[in-house]
C-alpha cells in the first residue's frame, strides 16, 4: 500500500512537471477515449484523494462493524383468555469484520423480552473463508439455508416486509430446523446467465429441544446435511428461485429414532412491483423401528406492492399461509408443543417506510388452527427500525 | 422608429444566439457519458451491462482468485450516482441503502462500496486501491485508469449504456 501511494505520489508529480512543459499532453494509447468525451473539464475541477484519504479507503484489519436492529409492538386477538396490549420486540445486534483479506467473522446476538427477565441468544456466530467466488466455507452457527426467508430476513424485522414471519419458520417452531452449527461450503457456479449458486453443510442438526440447534454438542451423535441450489438469472434482476434438501436423524426418546429429510423449494420476486415470496416444504420422518413414514407440508405465498406516490413509502401486503400433520405424528408429539393439524391463515397490512432506517407496520391476522376450530382474529402494529 | 427597430432586432439576435449557445451546453452536461474506471491491474476490460450489474451488486467479488473487487461509489447527488443507481442498481436512494444494509446482514458481504466526493478522488483510489472499480464523469477520466468497456462500447461510442 505504502508503495502504491509512493508511486502515486512520484507520477502525479511527473504529469504536473510533464504537463508544465507540454500542456498538451497526449494521453497513452491504450487510455485514448472518445477525444471530445474524454477532454478534461477546467470548469470541474474536483480535489484528488490524499494519501490520507487513500489510507482511509483501504480496509484495515479486523475491521468490525455493528448494526442494530429493534421493534415495539402491539396486539390484540379475539383469542379467549389471551391479553393485548404492548410488547417490545428483539432487540437484535449484527456484527461483521473481516479479518483479513479472505477472512471475515459475522456474528449475531438477539435479547428478547420475557416476563421476569431477557433471553440473550447467540443467533449466529461464524467464521468464513472466502477463496474465490466459486468456494467459500464457512464453520460456526448459522442459520440453515433452507428455503428463502430463513436466510433472507434473520432476525431484523426491519429487514421483512410483514410484521410476523409465516407459521412454518417463526422462531421457536419446530417446523423448520432454523439453526444449524457445523460448516458451510457456498459460492456461485459458472453457469452462464442462469446465475446459479450452491450451499452445502453439514452439522450437529436438532438439539434435545427440536426448535434449537445443537451448540453445546450433537444430541444424537448424529450429524444433519443440507444442499441448496438456487438461480438469480442475470437478464431477470430481481428473480430467484431455488431448492433445498436436508437430511437428519432425531431422537424424540431414547431408543426411539427417526430420520428425517426436509424438500423445499422457492420463488421470489423481489423489485417491489410487485414483491412476490412462495415457499413449500414437505417434512418427512421415518420411524427406524417400525418403518412408518409421516409427512408434513407447508407452504406461503406473499405479495406486496410498492405503491408508487409519496416518496414510494408505502406497502400493502398479503400472504396465505398452510400447514397439514397427520393426527398422529410421533415426533412433533413428543415436542409438548405439537404443530396444529390444519393450520390456514391470512394476512393482509401495510407497511409505510417513515425514513431510510425505520418504519410502521399495521396488519390484520385470520388464522384457523384446525378444521374443528374456530378462527382466531388479530390486529398487529409494528415500528421496526435499524440502527 | 427604425432605430428602434433596429435595437429590436438586433437585441433578438443576440438573445437567439446566446439561446442557441447555451441549450447544447446545457444539454451536453446531462448527456455526458458515465466512465467505468478500474485498476489497471485487473484482468477484465469489456463486461456487459448484467455483469456490470452482477459486479456492483456484490454478487461477483473477486477478480481472480487473489484479487477482490472493491467498489467505489459517488456520494449522493452527484449524478455519476444517479446514473449508477438507475441504470445499474436500478433503485432508489432508500432502496440502495436498504440493499446493502440487509446484503451485510445476510453475510453476502463484509463491507458496503465505499463512498467517493469526488471524480478525482475516484480517479486516484482506483489506482491506488488494488481491485478498486468506479464510475466517473467521462470528460473527467484520468490518464492511468483502466477504461472498462460496457457491452463492448466506450464512452462516447454508440451503443454506450451508461448515460
Amino acid at each position: 500500500m505504502e508503495k502504491r501511494i509512493s508511486e502515486l505520489e512520484a507520477r502525479q508529480g511527473r504529469e504536473t512537471a510533464a504537463q508544465t512543459s507540454n500542456p498538451v499532453l497526449p494521453a497513452p494509447a491504450e487510455h485514448q477515449m472518445v477525444p471530445a468525451a474524454a477532454a478534461p473539464s477546467p470548469a470541474l475541477h474536483e480535489h484528488g484523494a490524499t494519501p490520507t484519504e487513500i489510507r482511509e479507503a483501504e480496509i484495515h484489519y479486523p475491521s468490525l462493524q455493528i448494526r442494530g436492529f429493534g421493534d415495539v409492538d402491539f396486539h390484540a386477538t379475539d383469542q379467549k383468555d389471551s391479553t393485548s396490549g404492548f410488547s417490545l420486540g428483539q432487540l437484535d445486534l449484527h456484527f461483521a469484520s473481516p479479518l483479513s483479506r479472505k477472512v471475515t467473522y459475522f456474528g449475531e446476538v438477539t435479547f428478547t423480552a420475557q416476563p421476569t427477565t431477557y433471553d440473550l441468544n447467540v443467533e449466529r456466530s461464524f467464521v468464513r473463508f472466502d477463496y474465490n467466488d466459486y468456494f467459500k466455507i464457512s464453520f460456526g452457527k448459522f442459520h440453515t439455508p433452507i428455503g428463502y426467508w430463513n436466510t433472507a430476513f434473520h432476525h431484523g424485522a426491519w429487514l421483512q416486509t410483514t410484521i410476523i414471519r409465516p407459521d412454518m419458520i417463526k422462531f421457536g417452531g419446530t417446523f423448520t430446523p432454523v439453526h444449524i452449527v457445523g460448516a458451510q461450503a457456498e459460492g456461485s457456479i459458472p453457469s452462464g446467465g442462469l446465475g446459479l449458486s450452491y450451499s452445502v453443510a453439514l452439522g450437529n442438526g436438532r438439539g434435545a429441544n427440536f426448535s434449537k440447534a445443537g451448540d453445546s454438542g450433537d444430541f444424537n451423535n448424529n450429524r444433519a446435511w443440507l444442499a441448496k441450489l438456487s438461480s438469480q438469472p442475470f437478464h431477470l434482476s430481481g428473480l430467484e428461485f431455488g431448492g433445498s434438501y436436508y437430511r437428519d436423524e432425531l431422537t424424540p426418546q431414547p431408543g426411539v429414532n427417526f430420520r428425517e429429510w426436509i424438500a423445499g423449494g422457492y420463488v421470489t420476486w423481489t423489485r417491489g412491483r410487485p414483491e412476490l415470496l412462495a415457499e413449500y416444504e414437505n417434512v418427512h420422518h421415518a420411524s427406524l423401528q417400525t418403518s412408518q413414514t409421516f409427512n408434513t407440508t407447508g407452504y406461503y405465498a406473499q405479495v406486496a406492492y410498492r405503491l408508487p406516490w409519496q416518496e414510494n413509502k408505502w406497502k400493502p401486503y398479503y400472504r396465505f399461509e398452510y400447514i397439514h400433520r397427520p393426527p398422529q405424528e410421533p415426533v412433533w408429539d413428543s415436542t409438548g408443543t405439537p404443530l396444529v393439524e390444519d393450520l390456514v391463515g391470512s394476512t393482509v397490512g401495510v407497511r409505510w417506510d417513515i425514513t431510510n432506517f425505520a418504519c410502521f407496520k399495521g396488519e390484520y391476522r385470520k388464522v384457523r388452527q384446525d378444521a374443528g376450530l374456530p378462527s382466531v382474529n388479530g390486529t398487529f402494529f409494528q415500528s421496526a427500525f435499524t440502527f | 422608429m427604425t432605430a428602434h427597430w433596429k435595437t429590436a432586432l438586433g437585441m433578438l439576435l443576440l438573445g437567439w444566439l446566446c439561446l442557441c449557445c447555451t441549450i447544447p451546453a446545457v444539454a451536453q452536461g446531462h448527456n455526458v457519458d458515465v466512465a467505468l474506471v478500474a485498476d489497471p491491474d485487473i484482468p477484465v476490460s469489456n463486461l456487459t451491462l448484467a455483469e456490470v450489474r452482477k459486479v456492483f451488486r456484490g454478487e461477483r467479488q473477486y477478480w481472480n482468485t487473489n484479487l477482490a473487487v472493491v467498489l467505489l461509489i459517488r456520494a449522493p447527488v452527484a449524478r455519476e450516482r444517479d446514473v449508477v443507481l438507475k441504470i445499474i442498481y436500478q433503485m432508489s436512494e432508500s432502496q440502495f441503502k436498504q440493499f446493502w444494509i440487509a446484503k451485510i446482514f445476510r453475510a453476502e458481504s463484509a463491507t458496503a462500496p465505499k463512498v467517493v466526493y469526488s471524480n478525482d478522488m475516484a480517479n486516484e483510489l482506483v489506482t491506488a486501491i488494488p481491485g478498486a472499480i468506479a464510475f466517473v464523469d467521462a470528460r473527467d477520466v484520468r490518464p492511468g485508469t483502466k477504461v472498462i468497456r460496457v457491452d463492448g462500447h466506450l464512452p462516447g461510442e454508440l451503443g454506450y449504456p451508461l448515460r
